[in-house]
């Protein structure tokens, strides 16, 4: 999924010079091809990201496309107030990239690990939320944010689960893309990010009569999709490596409510910082995001229907 | 156009009187550097705020916005009843910088934005070979603002000589003195270690705003430039002048009569 993202800002900086990738000091190999292709469109803005998204701001109203990279426990979350005023007040074109978002830094802690960027930037009137599960989806949410023309934050989890789709045909913008599709569909799975890949081996073990739903546009969200999936189901299961409190879960929910009330069942991460170190598989545990919890949470959920 | 700088603070005033509203003074310090600024230095079209080649100028501390519509008035960017309905429902004119009115470049009050925003249109000009110039008032309590130092860092590290900063040294923050507040000792230096041209100058005396902006560009340097303008809070209103609480204190029909008074005194 890496490769997938510094494929499109290559193609993206060759198609357009107006292109600037602004990073934080993070990145590091991410942007080798970058720096090669496109170097006079790459700036280092130093450890300083509330500035940085300042001049991004500046470079926007000056006719220039900022991208701006940093990990997700900084972009969004450090420079919300920036992120808010500077760019998505005046709708400038202005696309942040949160990388690492989740555990992925699973032996740093908590000042590297994001479990509610989706909460804090959907509540931000003008700005897009995007969340790939793989690399078909990365290139597609990136050329979306280039033709979206305004404030997008694409956020960006764990990146070697492996694709979710085998091919990918062209869709709209703000689809939710079936990945799965049940014999006799009583129960839907929407899952975003990582999380897709597990709703997918979840719904396999359980049985066939699952649709899967994968979620890269959160915001704007397809919601007549999402209200049909509401009514054509008996109970949904929503799969998000966020907190359970303002992310997809949460959306889903507001949606339902005001349209076809359905039973939502979160496998999300509770209202905690992690407490122990480890490999990332290991922090899904802790949280209960593993496959076998989530699948023996998610059988006697449906159990007790 | 003159920008008298006794209009202008007639008509913060008005619209102070009008809105029932705060920051007075802080919009009084900044009158002589805003009127230089549009008189002598700013590159703008009078029929369009917002011309594509106009050079910038960002009120970061939005809380002396008063001063700046104004200005705008002077210019014909708003009317008489924007002054006059100042703070009524539904009008469009807020309390703090608003970048959704022409002429208003950014939406301040939240401090420490404007810099970083000014910087990146300076850097924006630089990269599209324009001449354009970029300034930006901030005031002296706003800069204990970290990105100020990001932004002055990121300034000079890129030799963005079409940037100034243009710091209102009023003395005084919302709270109080800033020497009791946050102590930032010589600001001059403090920009000079960055690696700006600076220069201090009285804020309230025009003929040396206008010969030290024009020095400081003249300079010839690659260094942004960083103007310290000595001013006082409320000044032109005697009884305003370096009281903080004019910060926050509104107008009554009173006090907006002893201030018109004051402002007139001062004028002879």
């Amino acid at each position: 999924m890496r490769n997938a993202l510094s494929d499109a800002l290559v193609s993206m900086g060759k198609k357009d010079s107006n292109i600037l990738l602004l990073t934080g000091d993070h990145g590091y190999a991410l942007f080798d091809d970058f720096r090669r292709e496109c170097p006079e469109q790459y700036i280092n803005v130093g450890i300083a990201e509330q500035n940085m998204i300042g001049v991004a701001a500046g470079l926007a109203r000056s006719g220039f496309r900022p991208i701006v990279y940093g990990l997700s426990a900084f972009i969004p979350i450090r420079v919300l107030e920036q992120i808010k005023l500077d760019v998505a007040h005046d709708h400038l074109p202005v696309i942040f990239i949160g990388d690492g978002a989740g555990f992925v830094y699973s032996h740093l802690g908590t000042s590297h690990q994001s479990t509610e960027d989706i909460a804090c930037s959907r509540v931000i009137p003008n700005l897009s939320v995007y969340s790939p599960a793989d690399r078909f989806e990365m290139a597609h949410c990136m050329t979306a944010a280039y033709q979206e023309n305004s404030p997008v934050y694409v956020r960006v989890g764990k990146s070697d689960v492996g694709n979710v789709h085998h091919s990918f045909s062209k869709l709209n913008r703000r689809e939710l893309i079936k990945v799965k599709t049940g014999s006799k569909s009583k129960f839907s799975f929407i899952a975003t990010g990582s999380m897709v890949k597990t709703a997918i081996e979840v719904s396999n073990k359980l049985h066939s009569e699952i649709d899967v739903w994968s979620v890269p546009f959160i915001k704007p969200i397809d919601r007549l999709c999402v209200e049909q999936i509401c009514r054509n189901s008996d109970a949904i299961v929503v799969f998000e490596e966020h907190s359970k409190y303002g992310g997809l879960g949460s959306l889903i929910s507001e949606i339902a409510s005001g349209s076809y009330p359905v039973k939502i069942f979160q496998v999300a991460v509770d209202d905690c910082f992690s407490q122990k170190c480890g490999t990332y598989e290991y922090l899904l545990k802790e949280h209960g995001l593993d496959f076998e919890t989530v699948y023996r949470s998610i059988k006697s959920f449906l159990i007790d229907l | 156009m003159e920008f008298n700088p006794i209009k202008l603070r007639k008509t913060v005033l008005d619209m102070a009187f009008a809105g029932s509203t705060v920051h007075i003074a802080c919009a009084f310090s900044i009158i002589e550097l805003l009127s230089v600024l549009y008189k002598k230095h700013l590159r703008y079209r009078q029929n369009d705020p917002c011309d594509s080649h106009r050079d910038y100028f960002l009120l970061s501390k939005g809380h002396g916005v008063m001063a700046q519509y104004a200005c705008m008035r002077e210019l014909g960017w708003l009317s008489d009843d924007d002054i006059s309905n100042y703070f009524s429902d539904g009008s469009d004119l807020k309390g703090l910088s608003d970048s959704r009115i022409p002429g208003i470049e950014v939406t301040s009050g939240s401090l420490g934005h404007g810099f970083s925003v000014g910087v990146g249109l300076a850097m924006g000009s630089k990269l599209n070979e324009t001449d354009q110039k970029t300034y930006v008032l901030v005031g002296d309590g706003e800069i204990n603002e970290g990105p100020i130092w990001e932004g002055a860092l990121f300034s000079s590290h890129h030799g963005l000589n079409n940037f100034m900063v243009i710091v209102d040294e009023n003395g005084f923050q919302a709270m109080g003195p800033t020497k009791d507040i946050i102590q930032m000792g010589s600001i001059e230096s403090k920009f000079q270690s960055f690696g700006f041209d600076t220069l201090v100058v009285d804020g309230h005396d025009e003929i040396a705003i206008h010969r030290a902006i024009t020095l400081l560009w003249d300079s010839g340097s690659t260094k942004p430039k960083a103007l310290i303008a000595k001013t006082i809070k409320g000044k032109g209103v005697s009884f305003m002048e370096n009281d903080n609480s004019w910060h926050y204190t509104r107008l009554n029909p009173d006090t907006y009569k002893e201030a018109l008074l004051s402002l007139n005194e001062g004028n002879i």
